[in-house]
């Protein structure tokens, strides 16, 4: 019985640590080398990895999508897709996918003088799913180890898991005050009730004996 | 335009469920305090009628009103988170 508690305490957290890790933004710091636009074919499964933009009919089953290459600093490839989130999850709201298509083909160097940048995006990029991390911003970096603080996943985390301290502690509480005893309530007056089924047939098989001839 | 419908139907669901429950919590909480501020000060007067009486201060009150930051703070948020993705 421990052993599945367990599992699915496990389960919990893993899922939990996934999604976050897949939603909440990241920064590379990347050499961004060329830019192409590819047809998709979006009728799987893996369509939970693609945006899903506003101004697009949503049963299009392929559609074209905007890809940014880049090389990271240790000289390993990244390829990034570029979408618009708009209203829809991830709450990013990036509607400048245009833009931000322009801003990267500006950014574009060569091996010989390369030009830094951080690129913020969220999401994995597999290749046995063919799936890519979403782009939301580039800014240009000093060098191949810039350094940089996610201040907005500290914040968040942080105040994402005070709430949830703040819930489970006060259910906790609620627990032992209300529905603990509740149980114990319930318990006491099940045992009472056999108690008293236990008497009452000691008293019937008494008068039924009281029958018998000695 | 129909995302937008979306997330502001959606939205506006999950703030009236917050703010409820956020209310409902924060009242029973002020009473169990009025409770125990009564029982500190030496059991004078009727119990239900000091309790009453502090949680009409309670309901005018401005901490109450900041329950209602339920249904402004994710909006500004989304307005800043616009800014800064789109405009920055």
């Amino acid at each position: 019985m421990g052993y599945v508690k367990w599992a699915f305490i496990l389960i919990f957290w893993i899922t939990l640590g996934a999604f976050l890790q897949y939603t909440l933004p990241q920064h590379d710091v990347v050499r961004i080398v060329n830019t192409y636009e590819e047809r998709q074919e979006l009728n799987d499964w893996t369509r939970i990895f693609w945006a899903v933009p506003d101004d697009q009919s949503a049963n299009l089953i392929n559609r074209d999508v905007q890809f940014i290459q880049a090389v990271r600093a240790n000289g390993r490839p990244i390829v990034y897709r570029n979408e618009d989130t708009g209203w829809s999850w991830p709450p990013y709201f990036k509607f400048d996918t245009a833009n931000l298509y322009t801003e990267a083909n500006d950014a574009i160097s060569t091996k010989d003088a390369p030009e830094w940048v951080s690129v913020t995006h969220y999401g994995w990029r597999n290749e046995f799913l063919s799936i890519f991390p979403n782009a939301v911003s580039i800014k240009p970096v000093e060098g191949p180890d810039a350094r940089i603080i996610p201040w907005f996943n500290i914040i968040f985390l942080i105040i994402f898991f005070a709430i949830l301290w703040a819930i489970w502690v006060r259910w906790r509480r609620f627990r032992v005050a209300r529905i603990d005893p509740m149980i114990e309530n319930v318990e006491d007056g099940f045992y009472a009730a056999g108690e008293a089924i236990d008497e009452r047939r000691g008293r019937f098989r008494r008068w039924l004996d009281s029958w018998k001839s000695k | 335009m129909f995302g937008v419908m979306r997330l502001v139907l959606v939205l506006l669901v999950l703030q009236t469920i917050a703010y409820v429950a956020l209310s409902l919590y924060s009242r029973a909480v002020r009473r169990s305090k009025l409770r125990a501020r009564w029982r500190e000060k030496g059991r004078t007067g009727d119990e239900e009628a000091f309790v009453v009486r502090g949680l009409k201060a309670y309901d005018s009150s401005f901490r109450r009103k900041l329950i209602l930051g339920v249904f402004i703070v994710p909006w500004v948020a989304i307005a800043a988170l616009i800014y800064v993705v789109n405009f920055m």
